[in-house]
């Protein structure tokens, strides 16, 4: 019996487009550029279109989980500690500028950027303990340190306990919020596959490998996971200080596990592994449920059923797809 | 091949679904006046709104509706879930449910909820951002939301609550302890609250108050939302001798709690605030009758049958001929009146414009369900009475023998309040 | 002396919620995050089995057992199987399904406080000066025999031995001729329907509702990971543990620290000894 296999094979253009070669006409310029082009001006062109303010708001939030999406797919895939702690980084970013806001008057301004450099200090410095540790050890600590985080500030009942911290100033204008964020998202995302190219970047993806020859080339695996988790938690930080001045308001629930969940979900969907896969997948999930709010309790079922269908059966995500697609083409041969 | 195909079809589908959804807003006629109901519709305090509302709704769309100015216009409820009462969840999904009724839904007015007290009390800014006014009807019984209102008049100024709040329900359960310390020589409290800001706020002035007041306050026990043993804070009541169990929980494990507490034959009255799970008629069949001699605050009258006005009753037997169950929660009376008391408002005002309304609100004197309401003018709360001639009456019930007998006020009282048998030996 | 009394009952009922995770991830390494949704479930059934069919209350435990065994046979075969040894993808896949069932659960109308099961027997007596009821010495007793019964089961059948050989060396079993596809179905079904013991004997104590999911599946972590993911003697022990930590907390320090304490239980022990009390796991794969 004849049989076939499938195989696949780099697209002429792409081959034509590697490294220097990309310079040889506009046509090769333009394959490399096309993707990227449409990524950033549908996120800039996005605010100008929204029908409504409602969706504008929208956006907000979706760029605010792109940020944890980012860092989450980035602390998993290239540093290879999986954070189930979204929540957690959220947390701490946004009572930081709640406190900076309220309690010494400091403006957005300054507290967005100190509440993100002094978060990720903070955050880093609390995971350090867990740091050496492994696999699904890390993911199950960083799950519980939100929910402890909680359960201390309303047992202790500081900054401001259960009612949360009122009051702070918001962002001084619509599209100065809208821009600011999507600006913050696309300098992230780029930066962060920047990053992961450099030398910094291969050490974090040897630890991620392999963390017995990166000690045994003499170098200090916990100091260059500490340095991911403190890139990785500045996104966070910077997520929940703006999610702060959005809303005027911090509180517990901010350390809900909706916004560890919701990271990991859009990385599943959008494709792991590529920073740009979770950015797609923010954009599709948060819209979706969105939409689906008008069936009210059944838009969680319908979005665990979706995350499911694709952990099950599209596990790579739709950018590992997309790309396979752009790259490649198959065919089936004769064996 | 395939594969792309079934893909191509799941993003049509979703794609139409999308559309779907988008769509049919931009038809919508412009008659109706839309009321916004931000609810948590999967919990008692929140589907207890949203069915007070759609019962007021009916009625008055069946008398032919509101005149605004000389236009009879009907009421429109659109309900949204919060699932701000879930523990879970932060509140900014509370919020971005707020924003999208009113950018979306177009709603004119917002009643019911947040339901959660920090949801309501993070909405405030955006609701004086949009002008809009808000009436809650449900949960919310942190004083702090009357309280800012009335701090920062000009910028809260379209928030209302037409409940009875945290404060006001102290004052009524002291009056209840001091009945029960005069007939039956009651002393000793002990406070037991979930570890939520209403609670925990309200649980620390009573044990305040009621020691000032002459009784002996064993103490405090907190209690994380979630806790499902109660056995040591039973015993150390059984061990101090209290006579009273004062029980701020709203969460479902509170029934564990009672459970227990029949079942150790503790010697103390349990008398509870939002006390979630006994509020409901189906308490009864669900503890196996376990759950009689529990006092509970349902806060306003009409949520238990009584005769405070000539509305009450009424308003008991449409709901329970609507619903097919008894009014239950904390919410439904006041959810039902709240929808009166803004059709009240927008006749006299003669407008939808939030300013003009929001005077007229302040000028609202009806009775109804559960009294006279009136607002107070610096914090919109509405103004609490013992008396339902004078003001909002609320109402503590007991369950004797299956039934929800309301103890207190007196001025509208059906029963008074039993002891069970282990106690009175 | 209450305190013993209470830290037994409140350990047992600890133990009683993590068996199931325990032996599911000790067998097949599945952290199985829809635990809390099966107990739920077997709640729900059984109530609608008492209640809406009008069965014998033993019946329908009984068929609230099976039938929940069956929901988590059919959960592993049809969809966790496929994602077998991805840790990530596994948690996630169980996750979800667990969340699209309890919330399925709500939007079918099972909210409120007012679906109780019955107690087993009413009624307490006093031990020592302490007022115990009936239904939770019946617990204790169930428990423990719950415990023995599985110590018996995977030491002298023969699914038990498959189940522990599977525990011990997946590649050796499979060498052996044990199916790790069929023993993993097993286990599933197994702490399926542990799962839902635990929840017939705990929830008659208070009311079914959704919310208990989740803090069930936060229970049995707690549980697991201080003793150790792997090892079912080392979760009950850090049943015992953690149960008589919550009931001493209560007694001298306050209420107010009950879940942190489990929760902070949590913490320490993976920082100190990350794989639990008796983890299986060598130094090497847990720690760098």
């Amino acid at each position: 019996m004849e049989q076939k296999r499938k195989e696949r094979l780099d697209r002429g253009i792409k081959v034509r487009s590697d490294t220097i070669y990309a310079l040889m006409s506009v046509k090769e310029i333009a394959y490399l550029v096309l993707p990227r082009l449409v990524l950033i001006c549908g996120l800039l062109i996005a605010p100008l279109v929204m029908p409504s303010m409602y969706w504008q708001r929208v956006i907000s939030i979706v760029c605010i989980y792109c940020l944890l999406a980012i860092s989450f797919d980035f602390l998993a895939h290239f540093v290879g500690l999986v954070s189930l702690g979204g929540a957690f980084f959220i947390g701490v970013g946004s009572y930081l500028a709640a406190i900076l806001n309220t309690y010494w008057g400091l403006s957005p301004v300054l507290t967005i950027p100190l509440a993100t450099i002094f978060g990720a200090l903070i955050c880093t410095i609390l995971l350090l303990p867990c740091l050496p540790l492994r696999g699904v050890y890390f993911a199950i600590v960083t799950l519980m340190y939100p929910l402890a985080l909680a359960r201390i500030i309303e047992a202790l009942d500081i900054f401001g306990g259960t009612d949360g911290i009122m009051g702070v100033t918001s962002f001084p204008g619509r599209w100065v919020e809208l821009y600011f964020m999507v600006g913050m998202v696309l300098i992230f995302l780029f930066g962060m596959r920047r990053l992961v190219n450099e030398d910094i970047g291969l050490v974090f993806r040897a630890v991620k490998d392999n963390d017995q020859a990166v000690r045994a080339s003499g170098m200090n695996v916990t100091f260059f996971k500490a340095i991911g988790v403190c890139i990785a938690s500045a996104m966070g930080c910077l997520g929940g200080a703006c999610l702060v001045h959005i809303y005027m308001w911090a509180g517990i629930s901010q350390f809900a596990l909706d916004f560890s969940i919701l990271p990991i979900a859009a990385t599943v969907i959008g494709g792991a592994g590529t920073l740009v896969g979770p950015v797609i997948g923010c954009i599709i999930l948060v819209p979706i449920s969105e939409l689906l709010r008008t069936f009210g309790t059944l838009r969680i079922v319908f979005y665990s059923l979706i995350l499911v269908a694709f952990i099950v059966f599209r596990s790579e995500g739709l950018m590992v797809y997309g790309q396979r697609k752009y790259h490649q083409f198959e065919r089936w041969v004769r064996v | 091949m395939a594969r792309a195909r079934e893909l191509m079809a799941i993003v049509v589908a979703i794609s139409l679904l999308a559309l779907f959804c988008v769509m049919p807003k931009q038809a919508r006629a412009e008659k109706p006046i839309v009321l916004g109901c931000p609810l948590s519709t999967a919990f008692l305090y929140g589907w207890d709104a949203e069915r007070g509302i759609k019962l007021a709704v009916e009625e008055i769309n069946a008398a032919g509706g509101v005149n605004v100015g000389g236009v009879k216009r009907p009421f429109k409820v659109e309900v949204m879930d919060t699932r701000d009462l879930e523990p879970g969840v932060p509140v900014s999904e509370a919020l971005l449910v707020v924003e999208k009724l009113i950018l979306e839904k177009g709603a004119d007015f917002l009643l019911g909820g947040p339901v959660r007290s920090e949801a309501a009390l993070a909405a405030m800014p955006l609701l004086s951002k949009y002008k809009k006014i808000s009436i809650v009807s449900t949960g919310v019984l942190s004083p702090k939301y009357s309280a800012m209102v009335a701090k920062n008049y000009d910028k809260y100024k379209y928030c209302f609550r037409i409940h009875g709040e945290a404060k006001w329900l102290v004052g009524e359960i002291l009056a209840c302890f001091k009945e029960l310390k005069q007939e039956y020589g009651l002393n000793k409290i002990l406070v037991m609250v979930q570890d939520v800001a209403h609670a925990r706020g309200a649980g620390k002035v009573i044990s305040k108050v009621a020691a000032k007041k002459g009784f002996d306050v064993l103490g405090m026990e907190v209690f994380p939302t979630g806790t499902s043993d109660f056995s040591m804070g039973l015993l150390k009541a059984k061990r101090g001798g209290a006579q009273i169990l004062n029980i701020w929980m709203d969460m479902p494990e509170s029934s564990i709690l009672l459970k227990q507490w029949y079942q150790m034959r503790i010697k103390a009255l349990p008398f509870g605030s939002t006390l979630a799970a006994a509020e409901q008629p189906g308490f009864w069949k669900a503890t196996e009758g376990k759950g009689e001699y529990t006092l509970c605050n349902v806060v306003n009258a009409g949520n238990a049958p009584s005769e405070a006005t000539p509305w009450t009753m009424k308003f008991y037997r449409a709901y329970t001929k609507r619903w097919g169950v008894e009014p239950e929660g904390l919410g439904s009376s006041s959810s039902y009146m709240t929808v009166y008391v803004l059709k009240d408002a927008i006749e006299r005002a003669g407008t939808l414009d939030s300013d003009a309304v929001v005077k007229a609100l302040e000028q609202t004197d009806m009775m109804g369900v559960y009294g006279r309401i009136r607002f107070n003018p610096k914090s919109h709360q509405v103004i609490p009475a013992l008396d339902p001639e004078k003001g909002a009456v609320g109402s503590v019930i007991q369950w004797q023998a299956g039934k929800r007998i309301v103890v207190y006020p007196k001025s509208i009282a059906t029963g008074e309040i039993k002891l069970p048998p282990w106690m009175l030996k | 002396m209450d305190i013993i009394i209470y830290g037994i009952i409140n350990s047992i009922s600890l133990a009683l919620m993590a068996l199931g995770f325990a032996l599911v991830y000790g067998i097949s390494r599945l952290p199985n995050f829809a635990h809390g949704a099966l107990y739920v479930v077997a709640g729900f059934i059984t109530w609608t089995l008492l209640k809406a069919a009008g069965l014998n209350y033993l019946l329908s435990i009984i068929l609230a057992m099976a039938i929940t065994g069956l929901i988590g046979g059919l959960l592993y075969q049809f969809i966790l199987i496929r994602v077998r040894g991805m840790a990530i993808s596994e948690i996630i896949a169980s996750y979800a399904m667990g969340l699209a069932v309890l919330e399925g659960l709500r939007w079918g109308g099972f909210k409120g406080m007012t679906y109780t099961l019955p107690v087993f027997a009413q009624g307490s007596i006093m031990i020592w000066g302490v007022p115990v009821d009936y239904h939770r010495i019946i617990v204790v007793g169930i428990g423990a025999a719950v415990v023995l019964f599985l110590w018996i089961f995977t030491r002298s059948t023969r699914v038990g031995l498959a189940l522990r050989g599977m525990a011990q060396d997946e590649r050796a079993s499979l060498m052996l001729g044990i199916d790790s596809d069929v023993m993993a179905v097993v286990a599933m079904v197994l702490g399926s329907a542990l799962a839902a013991l635990a929840a017939i004997l705990l929830l008659p104590l208070g009311n079914i509702v959704v919310e208990a999911g989740y803090n069930v599946l936060i229970l049995a972590i707690a549980v697991c990971i201080v003793g150790g993911l792997g090892s079912w003697f080392g979760a009950v022990l850090a049943a015992f543990l953690i149960g008589f930590a919550q009931i001493l907390t209560v007694a001298y320090v306050g209420s107010h620290f009950q879940m942190v304490v489990a929760i902070l239980a949590i913490i320490i022990t993976l920082i100190l000894k990350p794989s639990g009390l008796f983890g299986k796991q060598k130094e090497l794969e847990e720690r760098v």
